[in-house]
């Protein structure tokens, strides 16, 4: 027995739209890389699209949802600023009354904070299996360029005693102070920027390559130990810069990489990243995971692959999937059921 | 539908939200939702609570219209113009009224295979109210 991954999900909805959309009501789409975005349904929102993530990572990791001790949820758009989300979750998935709950709220990054805490959950023994799940449609003004990229998804993960799938090897983190790249102050619906890319970018490359230079360091691994690298995918273009800065090499970041697809999925971004490495990799193999929040912090993460991941491969709908289900939308749609009009 | 208070909706948020039912310890008939007296032997027995697996058919369905909906969908109905509601047989035998999501209108057909999802079903009094829908069984996707 040991301590891991037994199982992840991923969810994306099946809507689209599309940068000629844009093109076509702004004169411009402001999201570098991106092809086409994911949109929640009109019955959607963050807790129903973890709901379903959930559901594939339980079923992925054979445990039934009354095992479970912890479920913890990571958005930037839970739809109540106040109430837990946690437990709707909890229980639209069939788990015990008696279960830890947690939301992580407030920034990109909730999603490794959160996967980190189900992992520490149960290797302190307070708990045998830990449900993670992030999940994000982030929400900016039509009118503001930082809404452009933003996309919608959701990823889980079920942690826990087993025979894992993967396993966490170790993690490091960095933080900064840092302020005006992306916020939304109390009371307010739309995430803001003060708009000075080259200082977003900079603070992002920053704080991301101090927690991947910590984790190296610690582990005393090089970038060439990895086959795969994952990182916050705001844009399609960072990532690669991020990247190759690191000395990895494109060939071990494309396979993460969902951001022209589906748009900034915030906190599932990193996760959704992740789950669609494991859904590729091979027993043996190793992934580097890397989150940013604004404001700022970064964790960055080494996952081993174990012999487990072969067994399970194709059991539930993958990323793969939802990516291939799609019905596209136009901007007038669009702006309806994000409800901006 | 009529309007239903939050104190009744979360009295049954076991079969809103995972499809729980009551399995008769006289007969074993399901019954969906729970009932005091089984609606087959009509005995007022035991019960024991089962998860329904979400998967059924179409057994038939209807098109709420533009300016038909009950007064808690016209939210939706604003968005979407008319939608459809349908009888789902699940495999474990009983009917259940819901709405279906995620169709294409080629999707509405008798005997189709659905699943539940879970999703906002409306808002009222600023309270989301969550609950399950049935979308189309992709052929594409293992089951969930």
């Amino acid at each position: 027995m040991s301590i891991g991954i037994l199982g992840y999900g991923v969810y994306i909805p099946r809507y689209r739209i599309n940068r000629a959309e844009y093109i076509k009501a702004w004169g411009q789409f402001a999201a570098a890389g991106i092809e086409e975005k994911a949109v929640p349904g009109v019955d959607e929102d963050s807790i129903t699209m973890a709901v379903e993530a959930s559901r594939n990572a339980l079923n992925h990791a054979k445990v039934d949802a009354s095992k479970l001790n912890a479920v913890y949820f990571a958005s930037t758009s839970s739809p109540y600023a106040e109430k837990l989300v946690s437990s709707t979750i909890a229980m639209a998935l069939g788990a015990s009354p008696r279960v830890s709950v947690a939301d992580f709220t407030s920034s990109t990054m909730a999603g490794t904070s959160a996967l980190l805490m189900g992992l520490d959950f149960v290797a302190s023994g307070r708990g045998h299996f830990a449900l993670i799940t992030a999940s994000d449609c982030p929400y900016a003004d039509p009118g503001e360029l930082i809404e452009h990229p933003f996309g919608a998804g959701a990823a889980a993960f079920v942690v826990g005693e087993g025979t894992p799938m993967a396993t966490i090897e170790d993690s490091d983190s960095a933080t900064i102070e840092a302020f005006g790249e992306r916020f939304r102050k109390h009371g307010e619906k739309s995430v803001e920027t003060l708009g000075i890319p080259s200082y977003t970018e900079a603070l992002i490359i920053k704080t991301v390559t101090s927690s991947v230079k910590a984790l190296l360091n610690k582990t005393g691994r090089k970038p060439s130990d990895f086959n795969f690298i994952v990182l916050p995918q705001f844009d399609g273009r960072l990532p690669s810069t991020i990247a190759r800065m690191n000395g990895f090499e494109e060939a071990q970041l494309i396979p993460s990489m969902i951001v022209s697809q589906i748009g900034d999925a915030g906190t599932a971004s990193p996760l959704i990243g992740l789950a669609k490495v494991l859904d590729e990799a091979k027993p043996g193999q190793r992934v580097l995971v890397a989150s940013y929040g604004a404001g700022a912090g970064s964790d960055a993460v080494s996952i081993n692959v174990n012999e487990e991941i072969v067994k399970r491969k194709g059991a539930v709908p993958s990323a793969k999937d939802y990516l291939a289900d799609k019905k596209y939308i136009d901007y007038v749609y669009y702006l309806k059921i994000k409800k901006m009009i | 539908m009529a309007h239903v208070s939050i104190p009744s909706y979360w009295k049954t948020l076991p079969q809103r939200y995972c499809l729980i039912g009551m399995k008769c310890k006289n007969c074993g008939t399901i019954n969906f939702p729970a009932r005091a007296i089984c609606i087959s032997c009509k005995q007022k027995t035991e019960f024991e609570s089962k998860r329904l697996s979400g998967r059924g058919k179409i057994y038939s369905y209807t098109i709420i219209a533009a300016g038909s909906a009950p007064p808690e969908f016209s939210e939706q109905e604003k968005l979407t113009g008319s939608f459809p509601i349908a009888i789902v047989e699940l495999e474990e035998g009983v009917r259940t009224v819901a709405q279906l999501t995620d169709y294409e209108p080629e999707d509405l057909k008798i005997e189709a295979e659905v699943e539940a999802v879970f999703r906002k079903i409306y808002e009222e009094d600023k309270i989301i109210r969550y609950g399950l829908k049935f979308r189309p069984v992709k052929k594409t996707k293992p089951p969930p």
